[in-house]
């Protein structure tokens, strides 16, 4: 493996944020209602410029406050997950973890519910719910996971597991008693959806998840080693349990921030690290930013099959992402051992 | 609100099947891939499916209004529609009175009152001659199937089930949930009446029967053992206009005593599908609406116009 240096960070983030850019305007250009690539550029040209007061009003309504939006959202969930999935494969030392695993993303599907329940006649009280929901379940799996006063990883994830099975059963009972509408929503919800966004402040949002994100790339050296083991990474002078917490409730928050705004949308914070980690190596440094840009392609990517390949009908995108990200994911695997 | 509506987009069947009642289909310019009756309706602009359509398309329309169906859409599309400024109004009915109330307003919304009086003076005095008809006869307990296994019927506080009332029926079982999953054990000891199913083909629904009669548990049922089963156009899950067919439908089914008597007959529109003459029936100078039902049935050279109904249901 080569070993890491600032040029080489900086030559693989800059390849992958490039890609990204191509992407976004790819996935501006597609959707239901087609637009040309010269109505575009003069678009965008007028909005760089500052002149987007003399766009054209159903494209202004089209580009600029349904479809971008939406990929602005998109790369912030994608980001937000994989970078969480990345966390929770070291902090768990499990190849199987993804950001739901510790049942962050049941707690707040069950916030969501009770919103519902509760204050039926509007969704303006969901993602706060959804969020509460995600917070009470980093708390109460933290406490049932730890062993002789810090967090044990195998004590972690079983407790995890088992607080995401019993929520999936109240989930499921309270389902139930939902009426059909409601209970049309929380399937949309349950698989991830961005179809209709719903308003969030994005810079708050951005400045959320790139703290957590960054409390977790301050701790990158110390998951490199804390990866050849517990023993080992503290004999080597890392201060293990502090590492494990950043990394637990940086990564839980990351999960609930993303999953609140978008629902649970799977298999990106799976996939996407092991796709970083087959293209650029295993070195937390290097895996934790690019995990970041290939989540926010992954999900921008997924969202525009979702809104394009049975247009003017839309699929959740959380339908997308396993179908077009498990076939690529094989590919590398297979690749690799050759 | 705009003052003059000029173009409508509708994001449930029943919202389209209401526009084409009140005559003003001209200005409905998107439905959904949902919207299959009356036929002509499957060759307007599509928005997607009623569920998910694309809030991009819908804006492209440039709507006036877009009507929206608490039964079949989800709040969170009628709120990202509202935040882009687009003039929406929903309709939530839970009874047969309420279905002719929201007929009335979205008449009056879209700018066709007089229409809309119309039509509603006219279903409710077919609703007024049923009742008189099927007067003091008894209430048929009936078990209206949704879905046979498992078992989904329908509650009590639904607007089917207030149609079920004002065919002569009641719901055997009472539930308060929209969409009750019913025990079958239950459904023996309370022995209802009649099974509904709702359908757009009656074949289908005759192959489901057979296959229960051969079921424990449902081949104890009397219903069943009687062929005492009624099958209503799946029009009746949809609260539009035809849900007034679909109740007379199911009357006739219920209290087949009560329709014996060959000079009253009102002709429902299952009628006409099934008529050898179509010639002769529209002597009888039936209504407008009906009329304009029947075109509908007969452009489609008789057939049954909603083949993706059963997408439709719950």
């Amino acid at each position: 493996m080569q070993p890491l240096t600032p040029r080489r960070l900086a030559w693989i983030c800059g390849g992958l944020a490039a890609l990204l850019l191509v992407v976004v305007v790819v996935s501006l250009k597609l959707g239901a209602v087609p637009i040309s690539v010269t109505d575009l550029v003069v678009n965008l040209g007028r909005v760089a410029i500052g002149r987007s007061d003399s766009l054209p009003s159903d494209q202004r309504l089209i580009v600029f406050e349904i479809r971008l939006p939406r990929i602005l959202l998109g790369i912030l969930v994608g980001a937000a997950l994989s970078v969480a999935g990345a966390g929770f494969q070291a902090l768990l030392r499990n190849p199987l973890a993804d950001p739901y695993v510790l049942g962050v993303s049941s707690g707040a599907a069950l916030g969501a519910i009770f919103s519902l329940l509760v204050a039926g006649q509007t969704t303006a009280a969901m993602p706060f719910a959804a969020f509460a929901g995600a917070a009470l379940t980093i708390g109460a799996v933290y406490l049932l996971g730890r062993r002789g006063g810090y967090l044990d990883s195998y004590t972690l994830l079983l407790a995890g597991i088992v607080t995401a099975s019993f929520l999936s059963a109240v989930i499921m009972f309270l389902m139930t008693t939902l009426s059909g509408r409601d209970l049309r929503g929380m399937a949309f919800w349950l698989m991830g959806d961005l179809s209709s966004p719903i308003p969030v402040d994005l810079k708050w949002l951005f400045l959320v998840l790139a703290l957590s994100a960054g409390a977790i790339y301050t701790t990158a050296a110390d998951l490199n080693l804390l990866l050849t083991g517990e023993q080992e990474a503290m004999h080597l002078g890392v201060d293990v349990p502090r590492v494990k917490l950043v990394v637990y409730v940086s990564a839980s928050l990351l999960t609930g921030v993303a999953v609140s705004v978008s629902g649970a949308i799977g298999y990106v914070g799976l996939l996407v690290p092991h796709v970083m980690r087959l293209l650029f190596g295993t070195d937390y440094r290097l895996l934790i930013p690019t995990a970041a840009i290939g989540g926010a392609i992954a999900i921008v990517v997924a969202d525009t099959l979702a809104r394009t390949i049975v247009a003017p009908t839309e699929l959740p995108v959380g339908a997308m992402t396993a179908m077009a990200g498990a076939p690529v994911f094989i590919y590398l695997l297979r690749r690799r051992m050759q | 609100m705009p003052v003059e509506v000029r173009r409508i987009v509708s994001l449930a069947p029943n919202m389209t099947e209401t526009v084409y009642a009140l005559g003003a289909q001209d200005r409905l310019v998107g439905v959904t891939t949902y919207c299959d009756y009356p036929p002509e309706a499957t060759v307007k602009e599509k928005v997607g499916g009623p569920l998910n359509p694309s809030l991009e398309q819908i804006v492209a329309l440039r709507p006036d209004i877009v009507l929206v169906a608490k039964t079949a859409n989800r709040r969170e599309t009628l709120e990202a529609l509202e935040r882009l400024g687009v003039s929406v109004y929903a309709t939530n009915p839970k009874s047969v009175e309420e279905v002719l109330d929201s007929t009335l307003r979205v008449a009056d919304v879209i700018g066709v009152r007089e229409q809309g009086d119309r039509l509603v003076a006219l279903l409710r005095a077919r609703l007024a001659a049923l009742k008189q008809r099927i007067a003091g006869r008894p209430l048929r307990r009936v078990l209206f199937v949704v879905w046979h296994d498992p078992l989904i019927s329908v509650g009590s506080n639904t607007f089917l089930a207030d149609a079920l009332h004002w065919a002569g029926g009641e719901v055997a079982i009472e539930s308060g949930r929209e969409w009750p999953q019913l025990n079958l054990e239950e459904v023996l000891r309370v022995q209802p009446d009649f099974l509904v199913f709702a359908s757009a083909h009656a074949a289908p629904v005759k192959d489901t029967v057979n296959d229960l009669r051969a079921r424990p548990g449902w081949r104890n049922l009397e219903a069943i053992r009687q062929n005492r089963v009624a099958v209503v156009s799946d029009a009746v899950n949809r609260p539009g206009p035809r849900l007034i067919d679909a109740i007379e439908e199911l009357a006739r089914q219920l209290h087949p005593a009560a329709f014996a008597q060959k000079s009253e007959t009102r002709y429902s529109i299952l009628d006409i599908r099934r008529a050898n003459s179509p010639a002769d029936l529209l002597s009888d100078a039936i209504s407008e609406y009906r009329i304009s039902s029947f075109e509908f049935r007969r452009a489609v050279g008789g057939q049954a116009p909603s083949q993706r109904g059963e997408a439709c249901n719950p």
